[in-house]
């Protein structure tokens, strides 16, 4: 070949990459406010994302995977975590780790209450972009190092319709990202108190004074606490603030109906 | 060196090294906060220290890019730069630029947008520079009316990096939307056109310490140059695969970016030709091992290790864990790092004056060797944080905060080998600025000679 023909070759190959990729780009554009439901983009959305910016948030977390290796993933926090939760943590972080455990902290950023607002909205949003099913499975701030947790568990497909094994397959996604929170291992509390042996202490739970609930028996216990987690709050550091539960409150319109017989089911099972 | 204004890339690589310092300075405080507990965790905390760590490796390496084609493009195209004058207020403002964004990010201004933080104010900055860097160079071929393939592939890289910089300047409601295109500045700078500015030193350097015929190489310049737009272009993709885009781009994103190692090889290939065909014959020897180092170290750490995780189905697991940081590290140092290190060791004798013989030192081959051995070591450190977090967080399910725990280990390790590499880097700073002699006043006999005819 000649030094004209590697040229040729160049310039071709050059304006033809570019073509396709310009084509694409457009296309994409057509598509992009369907994937990532752009019509949620509403102003505490972009306030949200301006926080996100201001604060420097990608050079320790990912977020769709992307930005530094320091800190968790933030792609589906909302959903695992819920903006009770996130709220109290963003205030102060120090409350739910510590170095000298986790050997990482997160410096306390001294946001305010509208900023923490829009904060958790933008990454309400993140969670619910169309990602192409990453992650494969739920990627977990903290947890499941002890065996029995959730360790090894498939992902999302369930190995019958039985609707325990149904219950514990939503139980370990996300979402609603029960297992992100809630261990299944005795004494561990990752952030919500543990649910070993739930059943056996859901029962006791409903028969003791302090019970103020409408639960007649463990079943309705647990139902109870996944839709209204405000009916009876259990006191730790990381369970609630000021007498009111930092679980998320929504599950009642997140999941369906069946779902939650599911997942009731499930954790019937866990004497 | 035959053009006296050619001198002015002195100043550029003077504050590139400076920076380069700095820039590991902070690479090892980063792996010290790694480690943890952080002492200085509201005062400096990672996020910091991070931004500041990657800035200034951009900012310093098209220092070094701008020096180096300030010193090519004379030479190439047999005239004096047009205004030394302009390239020293140029360099001015650009240092001025880069230490206001370091500062910046200590106080807490930035526009917190990854590897693009610069607030918008000094976006412009830098958009004011290139076009004053590209005025000069422009000038300058105009004057020389000589346009050389070489020269032509370097300045057209450094023309596009300024293009391709445009995007960052815009904002979008829709954060997909904000980082399909943040990847137009990063990906189609590092896998793009910053390979062209690579290819054009590169075939500078081979032509100068080889001496094979300039047709020859440039010829196959333009294949590389090729193999790189066909690959890369279409290659963003594997950025797009889960930011919420069309599915097309993963099959898409799959098959280019797993050809974009062909271009990294055939420079590889293409340095190890240069150097059979002629053998090591000329005197600076220290510029032959950062030359070819360059070529071999980028054909691992961009091209194989790049390609270690950019099929879909492997990316789907290891996306956003430290396998990203070992291909980073080693494809920069690789590629882009080697190669400014190549110029400058290249130029130095000519720059101070002194005869090319003269510059073979001990602490400049030590510089040399303990970086390779220190950014091997770190970019196996990284792999194997990375595979083991891979498998117990992504394949295991088991918590970030306790993977991290069991990664402690090569955390330390990649404190031990990144303090190798920092050592060869402090002995590189040691040969530049203590051994290798100061700038000279040109006597007016080296401003009159000809240029090499065929050179």
């Amino acid at each position: 070949m000649t030094k004209r023909g590697t040229r040729a070759f160049f310039v071709a190959s050059t304006l033809l990459s570019a073509l396709v990729f310009v084509a694409l780009t457009i296309d994409s554009h057509r598509k992009i406010p369907g994937l990532t439901n752009a019509a949620a983009i509403d102003a505490s959305v972009i306030a949200g994302k301006n926080v996100w910016h201001r604060n420097n948030c990608i050079n320790c977390h990912t977020l769709l995977g992307e930005g530094a290796y320091y800190a968790p993933d933030l792609t589906q926090i909302a959903t695992q975590r819920g903006s009770a939760y996130l709220r109290e943590f963003l205030k102060d972080p120090s409350r739910f780790y510590s170095e000298e455990r986790d050997r990482r902290l997160m410096p306390t950023l001294g946001l305010s209450d509208a900023d923490i607002t829009a904060l958790i909205a933008f990454l309400g949003w993140v969670s619910k972009i169309d990602t192409q099913g990453w992650p494969p499975r739920p990627i977990l701030v903290k947890g499941s190092a002890v065996p029995g947790a959730n360790v090894g568990g498939p992902a999302a497909s369930p190995a019958s319709s039985d609707p325990i094994e149904l219950g514990r397959v939503a139980f370990n996604s996300t979402p609603p990202g029960c297992s992100a929170c809630h261990s299944i291992a005795p004494g561990v509390n990752i952030v919500g108190p543990t649910l070993s042996g739930i059943a056996a202490t859901a029962s006791g739970r409903v028969r003791e004074g302090a019970y103020h609930g409408q639960a007649k028996d463990a079943a309705g216990y647990i139902r109870e606490s996944i839709l209204d987690p405000n009916a009876h709050v259990l006191a730790g550091p990381t369970f609630s603030a000021g007498g009111r539960s930092l679980m998320p409150s929504d599950y009642g319109q997140t999941l369906k109906p069946e779902q939650v017989d599911q997942i009731v089911a499930y954790l019937l099972t866990l004497k | 060196m035959r053009y006296s204004s050619q001198r002015v890339a002195y100043a550029y690589f003077v504050v590139a090294m400076l920076l380069f310092g700095l820039q590991v300075a902070f690479g090892l405080l980063a792996v010290a906060k790694y480690l943890g507990p952080d002492p200085l965790l509201q005062l400096l905390p990672f996020d910091v220290v991070k931004a500041i760590h990657t800035n200034l490796l951009l900012v310093w390496l098209l220092t070094g890019f701008m020096g180096a084609a300030y010193y090519v493009v004379p030479e190439e195209s047999r005239v004096e730069l047009h205004s030394v004058r302009l390239a020293y207020v140029q360099l001015g403002l650009w240092t001025a630029m880069g230490v206001t964004a370091v500062v910046g990010y200590v106080l807490r201004w930035t526009a917190g947008n990854k590897l693009l933080e610069q607030p918008f104010p000094l976006k412009i900055v830098i958009v004011v520079v290139m076009l004053m860097f590209l005025y000069n160079i422009g000038m300058t071929i105009r004057a020389g009316g000589r346009l050389t393939t070489t020269e032509g592939v370097l300045v057209a890289g450094l023309a596009s990096s300024a293009l391709l910089y445009l995007p960052s300047l815009l904002e979008f409601d829709n954060y997909t939307v904000s980082i399909f295109y943040r990847w137009w500045t990063v990906h189609l700078w590092v896998e793009g056109v910053w390979e062209m500015i690579q290819g054009g030193i590169l075939a500078y350097l081979l032509i100068r310490l080889s001496g094979v015929d300039r047709e020859v190489l440039e010829k196959w310049l333009y294949v590389i140059v090729g193999l790189t737009f066909i690959s890369g272009m279409l290659g963003t993709a594997h950025h797009y695969y889960w930011i919420g885009v069309p599915h097309y781009w993963l099959p898409l994103g799959g098959f280019f970016s797993a050809l974009e190692p062909l271009s990294f090889l055939a420079m590889a290939m293409y340095a190890y030709y240069a150097m059979r065909r002629a053998g090591l014959s000329h005197p600076n020897h220290m510029a032959m091992h950062w030359t070819i180092g360059s070529a071999i170290f980028s054909a691992l750490g961009a091209g194989i290790l790049g390609l270690a995780h950019t099929w879909p189905a492997v990316n789907k697991w290891t996306h956003g864990t430290m396998i990203t940081a070992m291909h980073a590290h080693m494809a920069f140092f690789g590629a882009y790092v080697m190669i400014v290190l190549g110029m400058i060791t290249y130029a130095l004798p000519g720059l101070t004056g002194r005869g090319e013989d003269s510059r073979e030192t001990s602490a400049g081959f030590w510089a040399f060797w303990l970086q390779m051995a220190g950014m091997f070591g770190m970019t196996m450190a990284f792999a194997a944080a990375g595979i083991t977090q891979t498998y117990l967080e992504r394949i295991l399910g088991i918590g970030y905060l306790e993977t991290q725990l069991k990664l402690q280990v090569h955390f330390l390790m990649l404190a031990a080998t990144g303090a190798l590499f920092v050592a060869g880097v402090a002995l590189y700073l040691w040969d530049f600025f203590f051994l290798a002699g100061r700038p000279v006043e040109a006597a007016p006999a080296e401003r009159l000679a000809p240029a090499q005819p065929g050179a």
